[in-house]
């Protein structure tokens, strides 16, 4: 018997991973820190903290709001956060009126900077196929729901612009400091499936 | 294409189910796969377009029966050997390589 | 030639990745303008998503020039196009079973639309 670093049998896909894997450095086709260095950050140092930070900012600060909402890429750099899935990047908010949910119906774009890599719900063909014809029950799924009057705007990600909501804040909260209100928001407000609660 | 992936308005997907505290990767292979992301397409081989199309490519009963990163793997497996960085052949035996180094 | 760690995270937080393109195109559309999509059943890559097929809309905004992923999917042409922001009504895009007050944004390829 072999001896093996394991104690269960590889399976079919993980066979397939380390047999890509060891090619590719062999051909000198990747360099195993770079990829090793990627899972690191997006695993640990990119994730919905950062978009947290972008809607308290925007909260407190009413010109930095106006320039989140008319220029996103470059206002969401003001705070350090750019780069794969944020190249091109447009906010949208949140108000009593409207109330903007994000879906990518063809894959799974999201805004990696801000909301580090996507649930696997949201890559998922139940919520791909459902959110655009019934918006209104997916949420009622995320327990929000909103009244007749609220427009329900959905945003279909096809090209590479990345898309990001601001929700709205919540009330009672004008005591809260900036850190304070980050910690109340959730990637799924981000996204659009419920709202931020205080 | 109209592909299976061409989701938006079908039905029959079943819940949505949102797995509670869920963790950014489920598997080390997994791992591995998106940390090769930016390595591989950085040798030029393809781009983004042509990865998604490779995805959409994979055909019905497979894209809804196979999870995310394994799409990614399909799509890393299919353009290497299709433009020529890889063939086939050496990625077949260097699996078998490996499933028997495990048994 | 691998792409080191230094290389690879200094990648990941640029914005090399980005598929606008400073071209000079002219646009065929503008904010307002109504527009109705394409019935276009191409073989390879679209982002036409297929439940927005031959639909009436209304452009919001033009986001600027961008490769057009059908032709850069095959071949690598990037054939930069504008691409803008278009509001769907719910009741337009799904009939009867559309919500009556809900809307729908997409991001449209100039190649994708003609007007109404």
């Amino acid at each position: 018997m072999a001896s093996s670093a394991h104690t269960r049998p590889l399976s079919e896909v993980e066979i397939r991973v380390k047999a890509l894997e060891s090619l590719l450095v062999e051909k000198g086709l990747i360099d195993l820190a770079a990829v090793d260095a990627l899972i690191d950050k997006y695993e640990h140092k990119v994730g919905p903290r950062n978009g947290a930070r972008v809607v308290a900012r925007a909260w407190v600060d009413p010109a930095y709001k106006a320039r989140l909402l008319s220029h996103g890429t470059e206002a969401i750099a003001e705070l350090g956060y750019t780069g794969m899935q944020g190249e091109d990047m447009v906010v949208v908010e949140n108000t009593p009126e409207v109330h903007n949910v994000l879906v990518c119906t063809l894959c799974s774009c999201y805004p990696w900077p801000t909301l580090g890599l996507p649930p696997v719900w949201y890559k998922s063909a139940p919520y791909r196929s459902r959110v655009v014809i019934d918006p209104r029950g997916v949420l009622q799924e995320f327990g929000l729901q909103l009244p007749e009057s609220t427009e329900v705007r959905v945003w279909d990600s096809t090209s590479e612009v990345r898309y990001m909501v601001l929700p709205e804040r919540p009330p009672g909260t004008e005591h809260l400091s900036e850190d304070e209100l980050a910690a109340l928001v959730t990637r799924d407000a981000m996204i659009g499936v419920t709202k931020v609660s205080a | 294409m109209n592909g299976v992936h061409d989701l938006g308005g079908s039905d029959g997907h079943g819940p949505i189910n949102p797995e509670p505290n869920e963790p950014v990767f489920h598997a080390e292979w997994e791992k591995r796969v998106f940390g090769m992301f930016l390595p591989v397409a950085a040798c030029g081989y393809f781009n983004l377009d042509e990865f998604r199309h490779a995805i959409e490519r994979m055909g019905a009963p497979s894209y809804l029966n196979t999870s995310y990163y394994e799409h990614w793997l399909h799509a890393f497996e299919t353009l290497l050997v299709e433009k020529g960085a890889l063939s086939a052949a050496e990625l077949a035996a260097r699996q078998q390589q490996i499933a028997e180094e495990a048994r | 030639m691998a792409i080191t760690a230094a290389q690879a995270l200094a990648a990941s937080a640029s914005d090399g990745g980005s598929t606008r393109l400073e071209v000079d195109v002219a646009p065929r559309f503008a904010a307002g303008d109504r527009i109705r999509t394409r019935n276009i059943n191409p073989r390879g890559h679209t982002r036409l998503p297929l439940y927005l097929r031959n639909c009436v809309g209304v452009v919001a905004a033009d986001l600027g020039v961008f490769v057009f992923p059908d032709t850069h999917a095959h071949g690598g042409d990037q054939k930069p196009q504008h691409v803008y922001s278009v509001h769907f009504s719910a009741k337009d895009v799904w009939g009867r079973e559309g919500g009556e007050r809900d809307t729908l944004v997409v991001d449209m390829w100039d190649d994708y639309m003609d007007p109404v």
